[in-house]
């Protein structure tokens, strides 16, 4: 006889501490109670008996036992009390189904994925009646889809239910968990079943498996399979239009394959190449791709193989509009080297007397010129009159020199200078909140305004100072523009990858305050960073957007990742589903007779000497009315 | 049994079954005939009393023809006739009877409102006396059936208060109603005091005594077991004591031999004795002991 949801030492803790509860209470209820009653006339007889001042000792052990024994029975019930033994009566399995991006590769008969299921279905009901099964579905985290239960069509509904994801599968940890969940229940000669194909992304490292406790499903794996391991595309630096795309392929068969790589923009083909590879091999080549236009990259593997999913990706190019500029200035020439020796600006030069507040464009430039109304966009002032300043001008000075940059702010990053010689530059107040980009001994010389539209003031032409000389002067330029509109000069990198736990290298050191993570609707994903890596996880297939200071990484997880490393089972594992499984010790559940007795007893003890009445000690009274009720005996007496 | 107050003490069918009953008194009250009393009874008389149908047989001298040539409808007018005895009914109302498990105050008046029903019946006249401590004002039913509903209103109204004392209530009502009659006290008997002696006196001064003894069955059984701190409803005196089945059977026992104690006064003043307890339902104890003292037939 064993308890099957309780230990035998919980089931006495708990039947003492009722129990004892229940004679607390008993004796607690036979304490002094207050009565009002209509004379004391009689009672005066009543009292010349000798009374009793046994408050503590149990006056109707019957009512007691019956409690007691009432409880007994239930907490019993309670506890699952089964004939037999534990070991031999009660069988536990765990079946874990593979449900890796992989198992959607096509078989013999149909996919994976459905083989694995055949063999979990035939393996369920291979199970006699009595032993209970949970089943598991295995990817990137094992997820319970049933709880430990003797329903079969529970677990074969929930494995007719599952459907290969788009990561890895984690063997590791399906295993783990399988064995916690087996190490909690109450059976200890069940088995850990899996079924799949076993590739999975944990390495060596999966746990000690008994192997007397182990079965081993196994689904055939095809032979052929050539796939995209990695999508990428990144502007291409110094030219505006311009994309990188980096492609890599492998073949996991054990053959080797020539086969055709293919892509395509917006439907037209844009790049081919012919790949021989070897078993196990994997080749990467790149090709640029030319386009201001947004639209949809598609890079095709040409060939059939087994594992159709990992042969197509499409990525999502972004519109490469160049940043514009329009300068209001009286010499061209002078600024015209600055603004269009970067291919990402398309400047456009006007007179002053072309001026309109709000022109088509997303930075002004406004040189030795103060407009008659304030600029509506962001804007660039070089030596404006100290009239119409934006920046109150305290005075000019004569030969100054430039001796501070503010590099800890992203105006001055990288800036630097030596022995620059103003001839004649403005000296600006800074006020709350403004910026002093680079200073003199005498104060600010640029100064930057972060309210919008933000503003920057030089206090000096600096082409027509000694600063066109300096290296600073493109980098200062650069730095201001990508402050006044960041959005324009953001860096755009697209990769395409597998769902399930990613992790991205970043450019350089960011505080994770800097860094948002968002899937395709715009939800928070969680992320951590540590050092430059930064990790997130998305369950399923779509698109995360990275965004950091510095430009926005596009992971396009679309690609199924179909791991190296193949699931070996133990030695002495089991292996298929079994004919016939071992004669379990008959068990029989005695629960519910179990139940049916407490609750007779309660019933028994709750007729005799319970309420409507106060408590137990009125069963005599009870038993009395019942008989004057029947037998009219005091209306006899007293007539 | 919770009881709502507003719920009328007695249902229509009872009062129905109730008419063919007869407040009966076995003693004879010399003196009384003469008109002493408010009690009216049809017949031939002087005073007219009433209107009622007129029926094959009736004395046409007694049609009323104005009402015949107005209305086209026989009516026959009633006079009133020679009194009758008259009939007391004193109804505990004091606080030991506001207990148990089934009211015995309600239940005490049901019996009240039933008896004056069955008097209203037979135009008979009955003075309610609701008493506790002293004798409180009478209530006058009388002039028929119709007239029930204000005898069924002021006892619905009466709340239990005070102690009993048997022995002022009777010296009180000795003194306001000297003329002998039918006397029915409807009460638990619980006084402090000795009520056997108020009522012999009673019985002694020319009444005739119905005694209609109400206990609940906590009365008679207390139910209660163990280590019990009583109080007195009514005097709110106290008492300790370790109740066990030995002390319930003496307690039983003294209640039995006290309530044989009111029987044999009943029955030594030619008087009847009728006990009911409340577990009773109130249509059987009219119909069955009451019937069987012959307080009613």
């Amino acid at each position: 006889m064993f308890f099957q949801n309780l230990s035998l030492l919980e089931f006495l803790g708990l039947l003492s501490a009722v129990s004892g509860v229940v004679v607390a209470l008993y004796l607690l209820d036979r304490s002094k109670r207050k009565i009002t009653v209509a004379t004391l006339r009689f009672w005066a007889v009543a009292q010349q008996i000798p009374e009793k001042r046994h408050r503590k000792r149990i006056q109707q052990p019957w009512s007691l036992i019956l409690q007691l024994v009432g409880i007994a029975l239930l907490l019993l019930a309670i506890a699952q009390v089964k004939w037999g033994s534990r070991a031999t009566s009660l069988r536990e399995h765990v079946l874990i189904v593979d449900a890796s991006a992989w198992m959607g590769a096509r078989g013999r008969h149909g996919t994976l994925i459905d083989e694995a299921k055949a063999a979990a279905l035939a393996y369920i009901r291979s199970l006699p009646p009595s032993d209970r099964i949970m089943v598991v579905r295995a990817e990137a985290f094992p997820a319970p889809l049933t709880g430990m239960a003797t329903s079969k069509k529970i677990a074969e509904d929930a494995v007719r239910s599952i459907q290969p994801g788009a990561a890895a599968l984690d063997l590791a940890a399906a295993l783990s968990f399988a064995q916690r969940t087996r190490s909690l229940g109450a059976g200890n000669s069940g088995e850990i079943v899996f079924a799949g194909a076993g590739r999975h992304s944990g390495g060596d490292s999966l746990p000690a498996l008994g192997g007397a406790t182990f079965r081993y499903l196994p689904v055939e794996e095809p032979e052929d399979n050539c796939g995209l391991r990695q999508v990428g595309l990144r502007r291409a630096a110094g030219a505006s239009g311009l994309w990188e795309v980096l492609v890599a392929v492998r073949n996991y068969g054990r053959a080797p394959r020539t086969l055709t790589v293919a892509a395509q923009f917006g439907n037209a083909p844009v790049a081919s190449r012919a790949l021989v590879l070897n078993p196990g091999a994997e080749q990467t080549f790149t090709f640029p791709l030319s386009t201001r236009a947004a639209g949809w990259l598609e890079v095709r593997l040409l060939t059939r193989d087994a594992f159709p999913n990992d042969d197509r990706v499409v990525l999502e190019i972004p519109p490469d509009r160049p940043l514009r500029v329009v300068i209001y200035t009286r010499e061209p020439g002078l600024l015209r080297p600055l603004f269009t020796a970067d291919p990402r600006l398309a400047p456009q030069f006007l007179a002053p007397e072309a001026w309109t507040p709000n022109p088509n464009a997303d930075v002004i430039v406004l040189d030795r010129f103060s407009p008659p109304s304030p600029p509506a966009l962001p804007s660039i002032w070089l030596d404006p009159p100290a009239s119409g300043a934006p920046v109150r001008s305290l005075r000019r000075v004569d030969n100054t020199a430039l001796t501070r940059w503010r590099s800890e702010h992203p105006l001055g990053a990288g800036l630097h200078t030596e022995d620059v010689k103003l001839e004649n530059t403005q000296v600006f107040a800074v006020a709350g909140g403004d910026i002093a980009v680079a200073e003199t001994p005498q104060g600010a010389a640029i100064v930057a305004r972060p309210t919008e539209p933000r503003l920057v003031a030089f206090g000096f032409q600096p082409l027509r100072s000694a600063m066109r000389y300096q290296l600073a002067t493109p980098l200062l330029f650069a730095n201001i523009l990508r402050w006044l509109s960041p959005e324009s000069l953001r860096l755009w990198e697209v990769d395409a990858g597998a769902a399930g736990s990613r992790a991205l290298t970043l450019d350089s050191e960011v505080s994770p305050k800097d860094v948002r993570v968002v899937d395709e609707d715009g939800r928070p994903l969680p992320f951590s960073i540590q050092g430059r890596t930064l990790r997130f996880y998305s369950a399923g297939a779509g698109t995360v957007h990275v965004f950091t200071p510095s430009g926005e990484i596009v992971q396009s997880l679309t690609l199924p990742e179909v791991p190296d490393a193949r699931f070996a089972p133990p030695k002495n594992a089991r292996r298929g589903v079994p004919r016939s499984w071992p004669a379990a010790a008959r068990s029989h559940d005695l629960w519910p007779y179990l139940a049916f007795l407490g609750a007779l007893f309660l019933l028994l003890e709750w007729a005799l000497y319970g309420q409507p009445l106060r408590s137990s000690w009125q069963a005599p009274a009870r038993l009395i009315v019942l008989r004057n009720r029947l037998w009219r005996t005091p209306e006899r007496k007293a007539s | 049994m919770a009881v709502s107050r507003s719920e009328p003490l007695i249902d229509r069918v009872f009062l129905e079954k109730l008419e063919r009953l007869t407040i009966r008194w076995q003693r004879s009250f010399p003196g009384i005939v003469g008109g002493h009393n408010r009690s009216r009874f049809p017949g031939p008389g002087q005073e007219f009393l009433d209107h009622r149908h007129f029926h094959h047989g009736d004395d046409l001298r007694a049609v009323n023809w104005r009402a015949y040539l107005r209305l086209e409808k026989l009516f026959l007018k009633m006079f009133q006739v020679e009194p009758r005895v008259p009939v007391r009914l004193l109804l505990d109302a004091s606080r030991s009877m506001d207990l148990g498990q089934y009211n015995k105050f309600r239940y005490a008046r049901q019996i009240a409102a039933a008896v004056s029903y069955v008097g209203l019946v037979r135009l008979d006249t009955i003075h309610i006396h609701p008493f506790s401590t002293v004798l409180e004002e009478a209530h006058v039913c009388s002039g028929g059936r119709h007239r029930f509903a204000r005898t069924a209103e002021f006892l619905g109204r009466l709340q239990a208060h005070g102690e009993t004392d048997f022995y002022g209530v009777a010296r009180q009502f000795a003194a306001n109603s000297p003329q002998r009659g039918l006397l029915i006290v409807i009460s638990d008997f619980l006084d402090q005091g000795d009520c056997e002696r108020p009522l012999q006196y009673l019985a002694d001064s020319g009444h005739e005594l119905l005694l209609i003894h109400v206990w609940s069955e906590e009365d008679r059984v207390p139910p209660w077991t163990g280590e019990l701190e009583l109080s007195d409803a009514e005097t709110g005196d106290r008492l300790e004591l370790a109740f066990d089945d030995d002390a319930r059977a003496a307690y039983t026992e003294a209640f039995d031999a006290w309530a044989r104690r009111l029987q044999e006064l009943a029955a030594r003043k030619d008087g009847r004795y009728v006990g009911l307890c409340t577990s009773m339902p109130v249509e059987e104890a009219v119909f069955g002991p009451l019937i069987r003292a012959r307080g009613v037939e």
